[in-house]
């Protein structure tokens, strides 16, 4: 596992976010996980295959999810995580990991990304098939969106 | 079969005139050609092509406008942009509008001959997905489980929902990519697992990890074998499978992609098990 592959999630965030309502981008803590990650809330898996192979989880809390698809969606109220909600984070993931992989191919290093698949329940144990996982914790408003890294060596 | 019916946007005579022969030598009918943003939109709606191919320079407009519009008429007919410019730059602006493929002049007629018959080929193969990918799964999964575990296994239910739905226990997701994308999913109670684990392993397994472990090879070679039938139907499927990721919590909920996908419960010695496959239409991605 490389600390440079967590770079061109972080250049994604930075570029996507603000065109999908959001007016500030910070970078929180980065840590290194063991294989098994505990979450509560929200996750989204996407795979990735190329010339590196994995997954990228991004997961956050029930009511912080509720909060970014609301400004996704305009400031439009979400009060349940609906089927709306729940494609428009589907659609942001998809969007972050997309620019993730142009970010990677400016770095000489060509992936492609699956479809994301969206999960939600409490206490989610989460087993990744590589050793390590890479977490980084950014955030959109102060709202904030953890993206978990598991590249196999 | 009906010949691809093809337009040619360029503002050089010479150009199109050589394009034309080639494209008339190797079977396809050119329907009409343009040099102007006004002259593209007249050709389009009068002709409908079922190909257009793009110059990027054109006076007074270029070729990403045309292609705007050209799709704003008809959003399925494929733009292949021919054009002297390349660079990833270009290519990049051109995929973000909607180009099906991007050609460099001076053209190479085998180039593009492959470079249409490939464009043209997707809608083909995305039915071919949906026709047979489920059934290959399917097949996969009993033959997985029979190799494996000496055993067979039934299918009961098989429907295509669009709802969310509660996990059993544990889920194991595998992300599929190639010529499209989606996502094999496989999920079954904690004692399905153990069973299963336990018949895999020749023995009780010793822990939990254990138990994932040997369910996340299993769905490994499940969706390995059925992407490698796949991709012998047709190679330009070029279907790779992501490492498994496994869940397992509580009440954890799935929720529907915005694609379809088909679910099929299998009764197997072991237990209840769900396989949930689908491919996602889609962008294509460039070979």
């Amino acid at each position: 596992m490389d600390v440079k592959h967590i770079n061109p999630f972080i250049n994604a965030f930075a570029t996507v976010i603000p065109q999908l309502g959001f007016s500030t981008v910070k970078k929180g803590a980065l840590s290194v996980k063991g294989k098994e990650l505990l979450s509560s809330g929200v996750i989204i898996v996407l795979g990735i295959v190329g010339a590196i192979k994995g997954n990228v989880v991004y997961t956050m809390d029930m009511e912080n999810a509720k909060k970014i698809a609301s400004s996704m969606m305009m400031g439009m109220p979400v009060n349940e995580l609906d089927e709306m909600a729940q494609s428009a984070l589907a659609e942001l993931t998809n969007m972050l990991t997309a620019n993730a992989a142009t970010c990677f191919a400016d770095l000489g290093i060509s992936i492609d990304i699956s479809t994301p698949t969206l999960l939600h329940g409490k206490n989610i144990s989460l087993k990744m098939s590589s050793s390590q996982v890479l977490c980084v914790q950014l955030l959109a408003d102060d709202i904030p969106i953890e993206i978990n890294i598991a590249i196999e060596s | 079969m009906e010949k691809i019916r093809i337009v040619i946007v360029d503002d050089s005579p010479f150009s199109i005139a050589l394009l034309r022969d080639t494209l008339e030598e190797n079977g396809y009918e050119v329907v009409g050609d343009a040099g102007s943003l006004e002259e593209v939109k007249e050709v389009i709606k009068a002709q409908k092509p079922n190909l257009v191919t793009m110059d990027m320079t054109l006076p007074g407009t270029d070729g990403l406008e045309c292609t705007r519009a050209i799709h704003e008429i008809d959003p399925t007919i494929k733009v292949i942009v021919i054009s002297s410019m390349m660079d990833e730059e270009i290519m990049k602006e051109a995929k973000e509008n909607k180009v099906s493929d991007y050609l460099q002049k001076p053209i190479d007629p085998d180039e593009l001959v492959t470079s249409i018959n490939r464009v043209m080929a997707s809608d083909e193969l995305y039915q071919l997905l949906e026709m047979e990918s489920f059934p290959v799964f399917k097949e996969s999964l009993l033959d997985g489980i029979n190799r494996m575990t000496k055993t067979l296994l039934t299918f009961k239910d098989e429907y295509s929902v669009n709802k969310e739905y509660e996990s059993n226990g544990i889920t194991v997701l595998i992300g599929i990519i190639g010529k499209f994308s989606g996502r094999m999913l496989i999920d079954l109670s904690k004692e399905t697992a153990h069973n299963i684990s336990a018949a895999l392993l020749r023995r009780e397994p010793k822990n939990n990890d254990e138990i994932i472990a040997a369910i996340a090879e299993f769905a490994n070679i499940i969706s390995g074998n059925a992407c490698s039938v796949l991709n012998r139907k047709d190679k330009a499927l070029g279907l790779r499978v992501a490492p498994p990721s496994i869940l397992y919590g509580d009440s954890v909920y799935i929720s529907a992609p915005n694609f379809k996908t088909t679910t099929a419960i299998a009764q197997t010695n072991f237990g209840e098990l769900l396989i949930n496959v689908g491919f996602s239409r889609g962008e294509e991605k460039w070979t």
